[in-house]
């Protein structure tokens, strides 16, 4: 019998071989794959985020969970593809143009992913018109973008204005984040959400505030 | 006092005639204040800002024939534009396919200590000889985070321990031979080494405390003795909120702490002063992800002010931004801060 929690902590414990093996025999089990998803791996992740909160885990801890994590996620995929399950919406993320450093911003995609919704990596040193085409071309309801740098927040900035310009301001809103972002930094250039952590949460806000 | 007088009055828990600054700014950053200020050469800058620069120097390279765009480590580089300038990134890291220690010692080639030249140093020192020295040191995870990759750099220090091990003695050793040279190339010369290792992100550490102490602690401690032995004052680098590992790096034996990047978690000024002002000299303070791009002189000016409020209860703070200026910061700013630092900082000591 396929045991979810021990995905959990598996997940926790970053091991990612032995997460690998849980969720293929809860597949093989016929267990739904979203009871695997949330009761297995995102519970992990949770206990992973709660524990990065209070100083128990740090980034190898966080990081090694996250491949854990990965690991089932890509076991279920095709599984929730076929499930037909709604999506929580679709996103597109990326580190902007001159920023290469994306651990952060490949936690949030996961963690998106995770949470239900469809999430297109278009990876690090994004350009603004490839923002704006994604936005266009693939349907996106939320733009992530991260800056780990001062100096590449100017292009969080000039990807709002890009979006802007493209009078794409009303289907989509902009999720920011990154070590030097704030929520004034967000206000400031009209992007839509910042949160230090917890970018699933905003998310689900964002897409519900678009419904209304 | 000359800049070299006041920081060692500053050092050596003697008072200065004012409060030292310091300098620390990209390649694109000084060229546009260089040009607002109608400077010909450093040296011109630094007079007319009254900055106490500390002068860097390093031995010049004579190993064998570098890859294109390649560094001593065979990480190749690209140079990565943001706008107003570039950053040269590490892309390819030479050691991130290696399973284990033996594959590393059958295939990679450290850099050795002998492929440096260190004859010219007395004479750079000579042109500086009003100024601070400074020379050696290490920052050898951030080295490691290159060879390796920033991901698999992390998960090491859980997964694979004895390859972390190895390659930060071999990096030590490198650093360790490297500032003893320096040290026996300019006895009595060198004012302060650089012992640095970025241990904090926004808002808490990096790495546990526990990995901390196994893996860099008693490298850096040996670091820090050499300095010591020589004379040489240590100044201990790290971004982020380390509050948390303070205690720890005094008890090592270090002398100055940068950068207090107080709008961290637990570094908000007060705290660290509270905490631990009595047991070190202060560096750096003027923040650098706001204040200095995008804040205004006033804000710049006002911030100098609290810095020196808050630090300089005992003339132990030199002022400097928490690290390079960066191209996107106005030079009105960054000339704000040198000013107002003069302004008040004369009239307080």
């Amino acid at each position: 019998m396929a045991d979810l929690q021990a995905i959990a902590e598996n997940v926790i414990n970053g091991q990612a071989p032995a997460v690998s093996e849980a969720v293929q025999k809860a597949i093989d089990e016929n267990i739904p794959v979203q009871d695997i998803l949330h009761e297995g791996l995102i519970a992990g992740m949770n206990v992973v985020g709660v524990r990065f909160k209070n100083n128990e885990f740090y980034i190898p801890e966080v990081l090694i969970a996250a491949r854990a994590m990965k690991a089932g996620l890509e076991l279920i995929r095709p599984k929730l593809l076929e499930a037909k399950i709604k999506s929580s919406g679709k996103v597109c993320i990326g580190t902007v143009k001159g920023d290469l450093h994306d651990i952060g911003k490949n936690l949030v995609g996961m963690m998106l992913e995770g949470a239900g919704f469809e999430v297109v990596d278009l990876g690090v040193d994004v350009a603004p018109e490839t923002f704006v085409a994604s936005v266009r071309e693939q349907g996106i309801q939320i733009v992530c973008m991260s800056a780990l740098l001062t100096t590449t927040m100017a292009s969080l900035q000039t990807t709002v204005e890009a979006i802007k310009a493209a009078g794409l301001t009303d289907n989509v809103r902009v999720m920011i984040g990154g070590a030097p972002i704030t929520q004034e930094y967000a206000d400031k250039i009209g992007a839509h959400g910042y949160v230090a952590d917890a970018a699933t949460e905003k998310a689900r806000e964002l897409i519900a505030e678009m419904a209304i | 006092m000359t800049p070299k007088e006041r920081w060692l009055a500053v050092l050596n828990k003697q008072s200065p005639d004012r409060l030292p600054t310091d300098y620390w700014a990209t390649t694109e950053a000084h060229q546009k204040l260089l040009a607002h200020l109608n400077c010909a050469t450093d040296r011109d800058l630094y007079t007319r800002l009254h900055i106490d620069r500390a002068i860097a120097v390093s031995p010049r390279y004579r190993g064998p024939t570098l890859g294109k765009n390649s560094d001593v480590f065979g990480c190749q580089h690209k140079a990565v534009q943001y706008g107003s300038g570039t950053y040269n990134e590490c892309i390819s890291h030479p050691l991130a396919h290696y399973p284990s220690v033996e594959a590393i010692k059958t295939h990679y080639i450290w850099p050795n200590p002998d492929w440096y030249d260190y004859s010219h140093l007395p004479e750079q020192v000579a042109q500086w000889a009003d100024y601070p020295i400074r020379g050696g040191g290490s920052e050898p995870f951030l080295i490691y985070k290159k060879l390796r990759g920033d991901v698999q750099a992390f998960m090491d220090l859980i997964e694979n321990p004895d390859i972390v091990h190895y390659c930060l003695d071999r990096l030590f050793d490198l650093a360790y031979t490297n500032t003893q040279r320096i040290y026996e190339t300019l006895p009595g010369k060198v004012d302060l080494s650089y012992v640095a290792e970025d241990l904090g992100g926004q808002e808490s550490l990096l790495f546990s405390p526990q990995h901390i102490h196994t893996f860099l602690l008693p490298r850096m401690k040996r670091m820090i003795h050499l300095a010591h032995d020589a004379g040489v004052f240590v100044f201990f680098h790290s971004d982020g909120a380390i509050h948390d590992i303070i205690p720890t790096m005094i008890d090592l034996g270090i002398d100055v702490l940068n950068p207090i990047q107080w709008r961290c978690q637990n570094m908000d000024r007060e705290t660290p002063m509270k905490d631990f002002g009595s047991q070190l000299i202060f560096h750096g303070g003027v923040d650098n992800q706001h204040t200095l791009p995008f804040g205004t002189v006033d804000d710049v000016k006002r911030e100098v002010r609290d810095n020196i409020e808050i630090l300089n209860q005992q003339n132990r703070y030199i002022l400097a931004p928490c690290h390079n200026i960066q191209a996107v910061s106005p030079p009105e700013n960054i000339v704000a801060m040198y000013e107002t630092a003069h302004e008040l900082g004369t009239s307080i000591s």
